[in-house]
Protein backbone atom coordinates (compact mmCIF):
# COMPACT_ATOMS: atom_id res chain seq x y z
CA UNK A 1 0.00 0.00 0.00
CA UNK A 2 1.21 3.45 -0.80
CA UNK A 3 1.78 5.47 2.34
CA UNK A 4 1.38 9.19 2.67
CA UNK A 5 4.11 11.82 2.81
CA UNK A 6 3.48 14.77 5.10
CA UNK A 7 5.56 17.91 4.94
CA UNK A 8 5.33 20.57 7.64
CA UNK A 9 6.77 23.90 6.60
CA UNK A 10 4.66 26.10 8.85
CA UNK A 11 4.19 26.42 12.62
CA UNK A 12 2.05 23.56 13.90
CA UNK A 13 1.21 21.57 16.99
CA UNK A 14 1.33 17.87 16.30
CA UNK A 15 -0.19 15.40 18.69
CA UNK A 16 -1.87 12.02 18.79
CA UNK A 17 -5.48 11.31 19.57
CA UNK A 18 -7.32 8.04 18.95
CA UNK A 19 -4.43 6.65 16.86
CA UNK A 20 -4.69 9.70 14.62
CA UNK A 21 -2.17 12.43 14.10
CA UNK A 22 -3.86 15.71 14.92
CA UNK A 23 -2.54 18.89 13.36
CA UNK A 24 -3.41 22.12 15.08
CA UNK A 25 -2.31 25.58 14.17
CA UNK A 26 -1.19 28.16 16.69
CA UNK A 27 -3.80 30.83 17.17
CA UNK A 28 -6.47 28.26 16.54
CA UNK A 29 -8.24 30.09 13.72
CA UNK A 30 -7.61 27.32 11.21
CA UNK A 31 -9.47 24.10 11.74
CA UNK A 32 -7.43 21.19 13.01
CA UNK A 33 -6.90 18.12 10.83
CA UNK A 34 -6.43 14.49 11.65
CA UNK A 35 -4.68 11.78 9.70
CA UNK A 36 -4.56 8.06 10.52
CA UNK A 37 -1.03 7.33 11.77
CA UNK A 38 -1.02 3.92 10.11
CA UNK A 39 -1.38 5.58 6.69
CA UNK A 40 1.74 7.72 7.11
CA UNK A 41 5.01 6.77 5.46
CA UNK A 42 7.20 9.86 5.69
CA UNK A 43 6.95 12.94 7.92
CA UNK A 44 9.18 15.92 7.21
CA UNK A 45 9.47 18.52 9.95
CA UNK A 46 10.74 21.68 8.31
CA UNK A 47 9.85 24.59 10.53
CA UNK A 48 11.51 25.68 13.77
CA UNK A 49 8.06 26.30 15.19
CA UNK A 50 6.75 22.77 15.25
CA UNK A 51 5.82 21.21 18.56
CA UNK A 52 5.42 17.46 18.56
CA UNK A 53 4.37 15.27 21.44
CA UNK A 54 6.30 12.27 22.61
CA UNK A 55 3.26 10.03 22.26
CA UNK A 56 2.95 10.97 18.61
CA UNK A 57 6.65 10.38 17.93
CA UNK A 58 6.38 6.98 19.53
CA UNK A 59 3.29 6.07 17.54
CA UNK A 60 4.90 7.19 14.31
CA UNK A 61 7.86 4.93 15.02
CA UNK A 62 5.59 2.04 15.97
CA UNK A 63 3.98 2.37 12.58
CA UNK A 64 7.37 2.48 10.91
CA UNK A 65 7.09 6.00 9.55
CA UNK A 66 10.31 7.78 8.66
CA UNK A 67 10.52 11.06 10.57
CA UNK A 68 12.91 13.53 8.98
CA UNK A 69 14.07 16.72 10.66
CA UNK A 70 15.72 19.59 8.86
CA UNK A 71 18.27 22.21 9.78
CA UNK A 72 18.13 25.99 9.44
CA UNK A 73 19.00 25.72 5.75
CA UNK A 74 15.95 23.47 5.32
CA UNK A 75 18.13 20.53 4.37
CA UNK A 76 17.32 17.18 5.97
CA UNK A 77 19.56 16.79 9.02
CA UNK A 78 18.22 13.77 10.82
CA UNK A 79 16.20 10.62 10.39
CA UNK A 80 14.36 8.80 13.12
CA UNK A 81 13.68 5.14 12.59
CA UNK A 82 12.41 2.39 14.85
CA UNK A 83 14.74 0.08 16.75
CA UNK A 84 12.31 -2.74 16.44
CA UNK A 85 10.15 -3.04 13.42
CA UNK A 86 10.61 -6.58 12.26
CA UNK A 87 9.67 -9.48 14.49
CA UNK A 88 12.58 -11.58 13.29
CA UNK A 89 15.05 -8.79 13.84
CA UNK A 90 17.86 -10.59 15.69
CA UNK A 91 17.75 -13.55 13.30
CA UNK A 92 17.89 -11.21 10.33
CA UNK A 93 20.69 -9.12 11.79
CA UNK A 94 22.67 -12.30 12.32
CA UNK A 95 22.19 -13.37 8.71
CA UNK A 96 23.24 -9.94 7.52
CA UNK A 97 26.31 -9.83 9.76
CA UNK A 98 27.55 -13.23 8.60
CA UNK A 99 27.06 -12.56 4.88
CA UNK A 100 30.20 -13.66 3.05
CA UNK A 101 32.51 -11.24 1.31
CA UNK A 102 32.01 -12.85 -2.15
CA UNK A 103 28.25 -12.53 -1.75
CA UNK A 104 28.51 -8.87 -0.80
CA UNK A 105 30.79 -8.28 -3.77
CA UNK A 106 28.32 -9.93 -6.11
CA UNK A 107 25.47 -7.86 -4.72
CA UNK A 108 27.57 -4.73 -5.23
CA UNK A 109 28.23 -5.82 -8.81
CA UNK A 110 24.50 -6.07 -9.47
CA UNK A 111 23.93 -2.74 -7.78
CA UNK A 112 26.53 -0.93 -9.86
CA UNK A 113 25.35 -2.57 -13.05
CA UNK A 114 21.77 -1.48 -12.51
CA UNK A 115 22.87 1.98 -11.47
CA UNK A 116 24.91 2.48 -14.65
CA UNK A 117 22.10 1.09 -16.80
CA UNK A 118 19.60 3.43 -15.18
CA UNK A 119 21.95 6.37 -15.58
CA UNK A 120 22.42 5.41 -19.21
CA UNK A 121 18.67 5.27 -19.79
CA UNK A 122 18.26 8.77 -18.39
CA UNK A 123 21.17 10.08 -20.46
CA UNK A 124 19.68 8.49 -23.54
CA UNK A 125 16.42 10.33 -22.95
CA UNK A 126 18.25 13.65 -23.21
CA UNK A 127 20.00 12.53 -26.38
CA UNK A 128 23.50 11.70 -25.18
CA UNK A 129 25.53 8.84 -26.67
CA UNK A 130 25.34 6.07 -24.09
CA UNK A 131 27.49 3.43 -25.79
CA UNK A 132 30.35 3.82 -23.28
CA UNK A 133 27.92 3.65 -20.37
CA UNK A 134 26.44 0.40 -21.62
CA UNK A 135 29.93 -0.98 -22.17
CA UNK A 136 30.90 -0.11 -18.59
CA UNK A 137 27.69 -1.64 -17.26
CA UNK A 138 28.50 -4.89 -19.06
CA UNK A 139 32.08 -4.93 -17.84
CA UNK A 140 31.41 -4.52 -14.12
CA UNK A 141 33.05 -7.40 -12.29
CA UNK A 142 32.27 -8.76 -8.85
CA UNK A 143 32.90 -5.99 -6.31
CA UNK A 144 33.56 -3.50 -9.12
CA UNK A 145 37.37 -3.55 -8.67
CA UNK A 146 37.86 -1.45 -11.81
CA UNK A 147 35.60 1.27 -10.39
CA UNK A 148 33.36 1.47 -13.42
CA UNK A 149 30.87 3.14 -11.12
CA UNK A 150 33.15 6.16 -10.83
CA UNK A 151 33.95 6.25 -14.53
CA UNK A 152 30.29 6.09 -15.43
CA UNK A 153 29.44 8.77 -12.88
CA UNK A 154 32.03 11.14 -14.31
CA UNK A 155 30.64 10.69 -17.81
CA UNK A 156 27.07 10.90 -16.57
CA UNK A 157 27.42 14.15 -14.63
CA UNK A 158 29.44 15.74 -17.39
CA UNK A 159 26.62 15.19 -19.86
CA UNK A 160 23.37 15.09 -17.92
CA UNK A 161 22.70 18.78 -17.41
CA UNK A 162 24.68 19.87 -20.49
CA UNK A 163 22.69 22.43 -22.42
CA UNK A 164 20.26 23.09 -19.58
CA UNK A 165 22.60 24.92 -17.26
CA UNK A 166 24.30 27.73 -19.08
CA UNK A 167 27.69 29.33 -18.60
CA UNK A 168 28.91 26.93 -15.93
CA UNK A 169 30.00 23.35 -16.15
CA UNK A 170 27.99 21.26 -13.75
CA UNK A 171 29.93 19.51 -11.01
CA UNK A 172 28.21 17.08 -8.75
CA UNK A 173 29.13 17.53 -5.12
CA UNK A 174 27.49 18.11 -1.81
CA UNK A 175 28.55 21.75 -1.52
CA UNK A 176 28.75 22.67 -5.19
CA UNK A 177 26.51 25.07 -7.08
CA UNK A 178 22.86 24.58 -7.95
CA UNK A 179 21.08 22.35 -8.79
CA UNK A 180 23.14 20.31 -6.33
CA UNK A 181 20.91 21.62 -3.56
CA UNK A 182 17.92 19.99 -5.25
CA UNK A 183 19.81 16.75 -5.73
CA UNK A 184 20.88 16.70 -2.08
CA UNK A 185 17.32 17.25 -0.97
CA UNK A 186 15.96 14.57 -3.27
CA UNK A 187 18.62 12.08 -2.22
CA UNK A 188 17.89 12.76 1.45
CA UNK A 189 14.24 11.89 0.88
CA UNK A 190 15.23 8.82 -1.09
CA UNK A 191 17.65 7.77 1.64
CA UNK A 192 14.92 8.05 4.26
CA UNK A 193 12.58 5.94 2.15
CA UNK A 194 15.26 3.29 1.61
CA UNK A 195 16.29 3.27 5.29
CA UNK A 196 12.65 2.83 6.23
CA UNK A 197 12.31 -0.15 3.91
CA UNK A 198 15.53 -1.68 5.24
CA UNK A 199 14.42 -1.59 8.85
CA UNK A 200 11.03 -2.92 7.79
CA UNK A 201 12.84 -5.91 6.25
CA UNK A 202 14.72 -6.43 9.51
CA UNK A 203 18.11 -5.29 8.22
CA UNK A 204 20.63 -2.94 9.77
CA UNK A 205 20.92 0.18 7.63
CA UNK A 206 24.35 0.84 9.12
CA UNK A 207 26.27 -2.13 7.81
CA UNK A 208 26.80 -1.72 4.10
CA UNK A 209 27.70 -4.16 1.34
CA UNK A 210 30.15 -1.70 -0.20
CA UNK A 211 30.07 1.65 1.61
CA UNK A 212 31.97 1.40 4.87
CA UNK A 213 32.71 4.93 5.98
CA UNK A 214 33.10 4.67 9.74
CA UNK A 215 31.24 7.95 10.21
CA UNK A 216 28.27 7.00 8.09
CA UNK A 217 25.30 5.48 9.92
CA UNK A 218 23.48 4.60 6.72
CA UNK A 219 25.99 2.66 4.65
CA UNK A 220 23.54 0.00 3.56
CA UNK A 221 20.90 2.58 2.68
CA UNK A 222 23.50 4.38 0.60
CA UNK A 223 24.37 1.13 -1.20
CA UNK A 224 20.80 0.17 -1.95
CA UNK A 225 19.72 3.60 -3.11
CA UNK A 226 22.37 3.81 -5.83
CA UNK A 227 20.19 2.42 -8.66
CA UNK A 228 17.37 4.68 -7.50
CA UNK A 229 19.38 7.90 -7.76
CA UNK A 230 18.69 8.45 -11.48
CA UNK A 231 14.99 8.76 -10.65
CA UNK A 232 15.80 11.75 -8.44
CA UNK A 233 18.12 13.09 -11.14
CA UNK A 234 15.24 12.92 -13.56
CA UNK A 235 12.92 14.93 -11.31
CA UNK A 236 15.65 17.55 -10.87
CA UNK A 237 16.27 17.57 -14.60
CA UNK A 238 12.60 18.29 -15.21
CA UNK A 239 12.69 21.17 -12.72
CA UNK A 240 15.78 22.59 -14.46
CA UNK A 241 14.19 22.14 -17.87
CA UNK A 242 11.06 23.97 -16.79
CA UNK A 243 13.22 27.01 -16.21
CA UNK A 244 12.15 27.52 -12.61
CA UNK A 245 14.42 29.51 -10.36
CA UNK A 246 16.02 26.68 -8.45
CA UNK A 247 18.63 28.66 -6.54
CA UNK A 248 16.25 28.60 -3.59
CA UNK A 249 14.36 25.58 -2.35
CA UNK A 250 10.90 27.04 -2.66
CA UNK A 251 7.74 25.33 -1.57
CA UNK A 252 6.86 24.67 -5.19
CA UNK A 253 10.16 22.92 -5.84
CA UNK A 254 9.93 20.92 -2.64
CA UNK A 255 6.47 19.75 -3.62
CA UNK A 256 7.95 18.44 -6.86
CA UNK A 257 10.80 16.69 -5.05
CA UNK A 258 8.51 15.18 -2.45
CA UNK A 259 6.65 13.30 -5.15
CA UNK A 260 9.70 11.03 -5.33
CA UNK A 261 8.31 8.35 -2.95
CA UNK A 262 5.17 8.05 -5.11
CA UNK A 263 7.00 8.15 -8.43
CA UNK A 264 6.39 5.35 -10.86
CA UNK A 265 9.27 2.96 -11.33
CA UNK A 266 9.45 -0.28 -13.21
CA UNK A 267 10.49 -3.24 -11.10
CA UNK A 268 10.30 -6.91 -12.03
CA UNK A 269 8.41 -5.99 -15.20
CA UNK A 270 5.69 -4.10 -13.37
CA UNK A 271 5.12 -0.45 -12.61
CA UNK A 272 4.91 0.42 -8.98
CA UNK A 273 5.42 3.46 -6.76
CA UNK A 274 9.03 3.95 -5.71
CA UNK A 275 8.21 3.45 -2.03
CA UNK A 276 6.82 0.00 -2.79
CA UNK A 277 9.75 -0.82 -5.07
CA UNK A 278 12.27 -0.09 -2.30
CA UNK A 279 10.44 -2.53 -0.08
CA UNK A 280 10.73 -5.21 -2.74
CA UNK A 281 14.40 -4.41 -3.14
CA UNK A 282 15.13 -4.74 0.57
CA UNK A 283 13.10 -7.93 0.80
CA UNK A 284 15.13 -9.38 -2.08
CA UNK A 285 18.33 -8.26 -0.33
CA UNK A 286 17.36 -10.25 2.73
CA UNK A 287 16.67 -13.26 0.52
CA UNK A 288 20.20 -12.90 -0.84
CA UNK A 289 21.68 -12.69 2.65
CA UNK A 290 19.91 -15.83 3.82
CA UNK A 291 20.81 -17.77 0.69
CA UNK A 292 17.34 -18.11 -0.83
CA UNK A 293 18.32 -16.14 -3.90
CA UNK A 294 21.34 -14.64 -5.58
CA UNK A 295 19.62 -11.85 -7.41
CA UNK A 296 18.49 -8.52 -6.14
CA UNK A 297 15.38 -6.84 -7.44
CA UNK A 298 16.13 -3.37 -8.68
CA UNK A 299 13.99 -0.99 -10.68
CA UNK A 300 14.83 -0.34 -14.30
CA UNK A 301 14.64 3.10 -15.74
CA UNK A 302 12.43 3.51 -18.75
CA UNK B 1 0.36 20.10 -7.17
CA UNK B 2 0.98 17.22 -9.48
CA UNK B 3 -1.70 14.68 -8.83
CA UNK B 4 -0.51 11.28 -9.78
CA UNK B 5 -3.21 9.93 -11.99
CA UNK B 6 -1.70 6.52 -11.85
CA UNK B 7 -2.51 6.29 -8.18
CA UNK B 8 -6.06 5.84 -9.37
CA UNK B 9 -4.96 2.44 -10.48
CA UNK B 10 -4.76 1.79 -6.78
CA UNK B 11 -8.52 2.23 -6.72
CA UNK B 12 -9.08 4.74 -3.99
CA UNK B 13 -12.08 3.46 -2.05
CA UNK B 14 -14.33 4.98 0.57
CA UNK B 15 -15.69 2.83 3.35
CA UNK B 16 -18.95 4.01 4.89
CA UNK B 17 -20.31 2.67 8.16
CA UNK B 18 -23.93 3.36 9.09
CA UNK B 19 -25.29 2.36 12.43
CA UNK B 20 -28.35 2.47 14.61
CA UNK B 21 -27.47 1.37 18.10
CA UNK B 22 -29.79 1.08 21.09
CA UNK B 23 -29.04 3.49 23.92
CA UNK B 24 -31.71 2.45 26.38
CA UNK B 25 -29.56 1.11 29.18
CA UNK B 26 -26.27 2.27 30.58
CA UNK B 27 -24.56 -0.83 29.21
CA UNK B 28 -25.86 -0.18 25.71
CA UNK B 29 -24.70 3.42 25.84
CA UNK B 30 -21.27 2.21 26.83
CA UNK B 31 -21.19 -0.25 23.95
CA UNK B 32 -22.28 2.50 21.60
CA UNK B 33 -19.54 4.84 22.84
CA UNK B 34 -16.93 2.13 22.50
CA UNK B 35 -17.97 1.32 18.94
CA UNK B 36 -17.80 4.97 17.97
CA UNK B 37 -14.39 5.34 19.64
CA UNK B 38 -13.09 2.29 17.79
CA UNK B 39 -14.25 3.79 14.50
CA UNK B 40 -12.36 6.99 15.28
CA UNK B 41 -9.27 4.99 16.22
CA UNK B 42 -9.41 3.21 12.91
CA UNK B 43 -9.28 6.53 11.08
CA UNK B 44 -12.97 6.99 10.36
CA UNK B 45 -14.41 10.45 10.63
CA UNK B 46 -17.96 11.54 11.18
CA UNK B 47 -19.87 12.31 8.02
CA UNK B 48 -23.24 12.66 9.73
CA UNK B 49 -24.46 11.44 13.10
CA UNK B 50 -24.12 7.66 12.92
CA UNK B 51 -22.53 7.72 9.44
CA UNK B 52 -18.76 7.44 9.42
CA UNK B 53 -16.44 7.43 6.42
CA UNK B 54 -12.85 6.53 5.74
CA UNK B 55 -10.79 6.96 2.60
CA UNK B 56 -8.63 3.96 1.76
CA UNK B 57 -5.86 4.15 -0.85
CA UNK B 58 -6.62 0.71 -2.27
CA UNK B 59 -9.21 -1.99 -2.34
CA UNK B 60 -6.98 -4.25 -0.28
CA UNK B 61 -6.64 -1.54 2.32
CA UNK B 62 -10.40 -1.05 2.35
CA UNK B 63 -10.80 -4.78 3.01
CA UNK B 64 -8.49 -4.43 6.01
CA UNK B 65 -10.63 -1.70 7.52
CA UNK B 66 -13.91 -3.48 6.77
CA UNK B 67 -12.53 -6.53 8.51
CA UNK B 68 -11.47 -4.39 11.45
CA UNK B 69 -14.92 -2.82 11.79
CA UNK B 70 -16.41 -6.31 11.78
CA UNK B 71 -14.04 -7.26 14.59
CA UNK B 72 -15.45 -4.62 16.95
CA UNK B 73 -19.15 -4.72 16.07
CA UNK B 74 -21.40 -3.94 19.03
CA UNK B 75 -23.40 -6.91 20.39
CA UNK B 76 -26.74 -5.19 19.71
CA UNK B 77 -27.76 -2.83 16.97
CA UNK B 78 -27.99 -2.46 13.23
CA UNK B 79 -24.77 -1.71 11.33
CA UNK B 80 -24.22 -1.29 7.59
CA UNK B 81 -20.81 -1.29 5.91
CA UNK B 82 -20.57 0.01 2.36
CA UNK B 83 -17.52 0.29 0.16
CA UNK B 84 -17.63 2.58 -2.88
CA UNK B 85 -15.08 3.96 -5.30
CA UNK B 86 -13.74 7.47 -5.01
CA UNK B 87 -15.56 8.38 -8.22
CA UNK B 88 -18.88 7.28 -6.84
CA UNK B 89 -18.25 9.08 -3.57
CA UNK B 90 -17.19 12.19 -5.45
CA UNK B 91 -20.42 12.25 -7.47
CA UNK B 92 -22.48 12.57 -4.31
CA UNK B 93 -24.46 15.79 -4.14
CA UNK B 94 -24.43 17.60 -0.83
CA UNK B 95 -26.65 20.41 0.36
CA UNK B 96 -26.63 22.69 3.34
CA UNK B 97 -30.11 24.16 3.65
CA UNK B 98 -30.80 23.83 -0.08
CA UNK B 99 -27.44 25.37 -0.93
CA UNK B 100 -25.11 22.93 -2.68
CA UNK B 101 -21.78 22.47 -0.84
CA UNK B 102 -18.55 20.80 -1.82
CA UNK B 103 -17.80 17.30 -0.65
CA UNK B 104 -14.52 16.54 1.10
CA UNK B 105 -12.02 15.23 -1.39
CA UNK B 106 -9.71 12.30 -0.95
CA UNK B 107 -6.49 13.02 0.92
CA UNK B 108 -3.47 13.51 -1.31
CA UNK B 109 -0.55 11.14 -1.20
CA UNK B 110 1.64 14.16 -0.54
CA UNK B 111 0.43 16.94 1.71
CA UNK B 112 2.18 20.17 2.54
CA UNK B 113 1.17 21.93 5.72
Amino acid sequence: MIKRTLYFGNPAYLKARDEQMVIEYPGGDTESKSIPIEDIGVVILDSPQITITHVLLNKLLENNAAVITTNERHMPSGLLYPLESNTLQSERFAVQLTASVPLKKQLWQQTVQTKIQNQAALLKSVGVDVEPMLYWARSVRSGDPDNYEGRAAAYYWKNLYMGYINDIIFTRGRNEDEPNNLLNYGYAILRAVVARSLVASGLLPTLGIHHHNRYNAFCLADDIMEPYRPFVDKVVLEIVKEGLDYTQLTKEIKAKLLVIPAMDVKIDGKSSPLMIATQRTTASLYNCFNGASRKMLYPTFS
Amino acid sequence: MTTLNRLNQYRVMWVLVFFDLPTETKKERKQYALFRKNLLKDGFSMFQFSIYTRCCPSRENADVHIKRVKSFLPPNGYVGILCITDKQFGSMELFLSTKPIKASTEPQQLELF
